[in-house]
């Protein structure tokens, strides 16, 4: 029984080090931890914004992998570009559009825009998580991203309550929050226009993702190398 | 040629705050009226389509849209048109169609040089696209680096990196080389244009090396064939090879399913009537025959010894006569000792045929009945054998030549015919002999010995205990035989440290455990010669217990010989164990 046990931590050991390697080369290395590992440890907003900057990157490489995968896959020959897209449900927050209203807005109401749109997002990933494996024939890798998109967002919201807790010097305003209603529209049974939607949301998270990437971007070169990345 | 239509060639934007399109007008003007075409973009909120804003900047054929014109995520539809006729349409959104400029300012300086001067590393850097925002955020750009000598077609590429500088390691002295760099954003796939051409010489700055031999390169090809040859002779050499721990260690044997006593050369021979009868034994006399006694319990002789399996089959047949079933201790014995002995291919003395020793548990019980004695069953009622040994061990060389003629007939079925009359009798006191002198027939293995003997553990105490005392000095302890049980000693060991009181003996002789060494045993033997003043001999047996070597069927069993010579008289067959000359003697 010792060799069998010792082989099967030798084979989690193996996993864990392949999983460790792709991760590190997605981008998202284990920043350190701190030092006490409790609750009187403190990152530093630094440290916050480098986590921060990195899961929305990594999350915006896999919404854009996802996408092109979603479009060789089923969407030629279908015409869905055509048929030019996008009312995104986020559409109705004001978020910038170019660079100068980025510049002009405060940071602190960006900030909590940025939570807000990753706080819409949340139903839906969990939604696109569980449907697009109803997708005939879907391909592995489409499964995997959508997953793990949906728990790297939750980690960059709490990276992101984290940050805001520490820059605002007011109330926390939680209010901003689209809500989401296109499960029905995944659930369509006409296969086209099911993966129309799919191809909407899709879409729709791709361009949020690096909305948030940008942002962030922003304002870390903002407050923290105070325009001098 | 062909009709060409205008079609809208691409639309890009540069730093993600502007954006132009262009176009293709075709061959469409030689043929028909030149119309005037136009770039009509409507943003996806709104209803009209609007014409295009600048149609300069961006050169012939293109459209501008400045900073107030873009919004960067948002939907766009472009159409070239003219006055009623659409001829292309695409739609998109700026953050999908970025491609940076390429970089500028791009410079190089030396690192360091190679002992010999004839490489060198230098450190490339280089400044991003003027119109990218880098600094505010706005946008983050990845580079590529290419270089290639200046006489090569071919560019070598580095993986895209973030830094705006780069080393390059390893490059001659002698050549010049050619770099160039290209951008683009960092999550898209595609690159703007190349950078200008770096030229990168060494002599320039005086340390080229034009005059320098060429190193010769590493000949990795010659490595390989002979390292490939090198192993496949070094493992063709290790298969090949008689070293079994060699090959062991390297190739280890894959385990193959085994079941205790059967021999697979057994099966691969045809023999399957012996394997059946093993195979029965296992499975429903043992527990029949599970009894108290420890002799019982401990018979687990797991030798893997292919010769001893051999000797299985083979003194299987050569034991195969009818009257083995009647009640001899020995036989009984051999039910007694659990189903193991039986199968268990490595007692030589216990070589009847498996099914007959199989078949004789009746013949067991009866015979338990009949003594009501448990220690019946092994023989080991001394009473019996201590009269019964004096007899045989008197000086009737002939009735116990017969007797052992006949034992031996027992072990060998060519030669018993003879002594069909006096069998019974003989049987029993032969019996009680074997049982006396082979209570070590089956005994307990306390540990195997590297060079492949088996040492048997000492019997039971109590069993000994009850050793007669008349036994070691009455009994003829042969000397001059090779071999002796270890019982005997011990018992003659018990008799002499109660006479003597040898400090020494003593300890050996309660030993439980291990080994009796050769050595404690010649000692003791020499000792017990010296107490009881037997006849000296000048031979001293040497080993105690030998393997069996070969199976000579059907003519008996070959002991590792060790070279003694054997007196030519009578021979006590203790243990069952013969020497090779002894078993030459009674070969025809």
């Amino acid at each position: 029984m010792s060799a069998k046990g010792a082989s099967l931590k030798g084979l989690l050991l193996v996993v864990l080090l392949v999983s460790h390697m792709l991760l590190t080369k997605e981008g998202v290395t284990s920043l350190p931890i701190c030092p006490n590992g409790s609750v009187n440890c403190q990152l530093s907003l630094e440290e916050l914004f480098d986590r921060a900057v990195k899961l929305s990157h990594y999350i915006h490489f896999l919404s854009s992998e996802m996408f092109n995968e979603f479009d060789e896959r089923y969407a030629q020959g279908r015409g869905f570009i055509a048929k030019a897209v996008n009312s995104c449900h986020t559409a109705s927050l004001t978020t910038p559009e170019d660079k100068e209203q980025a510049q002009q807005i405060h940071h602190e109401d960006l900030l909590n825009l940025i939570l807000g749109v990753l706080r819409s997002w949340n139903d839906p990933l969990v939604h696109l998580a569980s449907e697009v494996q109803r997708i005939k024939e879907a391909p592995e890798t489409i499964l995997w991203k959508a997953v793990e998109i949906e728990e790297q967002n939750k980690r960059l919201l709490e990276g992101m309550e984290k940050i805001v807790g520490r820059v605002h010097s007011g109330e926390v305003e939680n209010d901003i929050y689209t809500p989401w209603d296109g499960l029905p529209s995944l659930q369509l049974a006409d296969e086209d226009s099911r993966l129309f939607a799919f191809y909407n949301l899709l879409h729709c998270l791709r361009r949020d993702s690096h909305k948030i990437d940008n942002y962030l971007k922003v304002l870390k070169c903002r407050l923290i190398h105070d325009n001098n990345c | 040629d062909l009709l060409q239509w205008p079609q809208i060639s691409k639309c890009r934007s540069p730093e993600m705050e502007t954006f132009s399109c262009y176009w293709t007008a075709g061959n469409f003007y030689n043929l028909t009226v030149p119309r005037i075409l136009q770039l009509l973009y409507k943003k996806s909120n709104e209803e009209d389509w609007k014409e295009c804003p600048d149609y300069i900047t961006s050169g012939q054929n293109s459209c501008y849209f400045n900073a107030s014109y873009t919004s960067v995520w948002t939907p766009y539809c472009v159409q070239l048109a003219s006055k009623n006729e659409v001829y292309d349409k695409k739609c998109f959104s700026v953050d999908e169609i970025v491609l940076p400029d390429p970089p500028v300012h791009l410079n190089w300086t030396l690192l360091n040089t190679s002992q010999t001067g004839i490489h060198g590393d230098i450190q490339v850097r280089w400044d991003p696209p003027p119109t990218a925002d880098v600094r505010k955020g706005w946008i983050t750009l990845e580079y590529e680096l290419q270089y290639k000598e200046v006489n090569e077609t071919k560019w070598k590429e580095l993986k895209p990196r973030l830094s705006t500088m780069v080393p390059l390691y390893s490059l001659k002295t002698a050549r010049d080389y050619e770099i160039r760099i290209r951008s683009r954003q960092r999550t898209s796939e595609k690159f703007g244009e190349f950078s200008e051409i770096l030229y990168v010489s060494f002599s320039q700055i005086g340390i080229g090396c034009d005059h320098c031999t060429e190193e010769v390169e590493f000949p990795w090809f010659l490595v390989v064939v002979f390292g490939v040859c090198g192993l496949a002779v070094t493992v063709i050499s290790i298969m090949l090879s008689k070293q079994p721990r060699l090959k062991m260690l390297i190739f280890p044997p894959v385990p193959v399913p085994k079941i205790k006593g059967i021999d697979p050369d057994l099966l691969k021979k045809g023999k399957l009537d012996e394997v059946n009868s093993i195979l029965a034994c296992h499975d429903s006399y043992k527990t029949q025959l599970y009894n108290d006694d420890l002799w019982v319990e401990f018979i687990e002789l797991d030798i893997e010894d292919p010769d001893e399996k051999n000797r299985a089959s083979d003194t299987d047949r050569l034991l195969s006569e009818d009257h083995l079933k009647s009640h001899s201790c020995l036989g009984a014995k051999d039910d007694d000792s659990g189903r193991a002995s039986c199968c268990e291919p490595d007692i030589p003395e216990t070589d009847f045929s498996a099914s007959d020793t199989c078949d004789a548990t009746s013949d067991s019980d009866q015979f338990k009945k009949a003594t009501e004695k448990e220690e019946d069953l092994l023989c080991l009622d001394r009473q019996d054998n201590d009269e019964s040994l004096p007899s045989l061990a008197n000086t009737e060389p002939q009735r116990q030549h017969r007797n052992t003629q006949s034992e031996n007939s027992h072990l060998w079925a060519p030669f018993g015919d003879s002594d069909e009359s006096p069998r019974p009798s003989v049987h029993t006191q032969i019996s009680n002999q074997n049982s006396l002198t082979s209570t070590d027939f089956y005994a307990q293995v306390s540990d195997i010995t590297p060079a492949g003997r088996v040492v048997l553990s000492p019997g039971q105490k109590s069993k000994l205990g009850r050793a007669q005392h008349e036994g070691c000095t009455e009994q003829n302890f042969n000397m001059d035989n090779t071999y002796f049980c270890e019982a005997d000693v011990k018992k003659c060991i018990a008799v002499t440290s109660h006479e003597e009181n040898e400090p020494h003996v003593q300890e050996q002789s309660y030993n439980e455990d291990g080994y009796f060494t050769t050595e404690s045993l010649t000692t003791t033997v020499a000792n017990l010669r010296a107490s009881t003043a037997a006849p000296p001999s000048s031979e001293m047996p040497v080993a105690d217990y030998t393997s069996i070597h070969i199976v000579h069927s059907p003519q008996g069993l070959v002991l590792n010989a060790t070279a003694l010579p054997v007196p030519d008289k009578e021979f006590n067959v203790s243990c069952g164990y013969v020497s090779t000359d002894q078993l030459n003697k009674i070969m025809p």
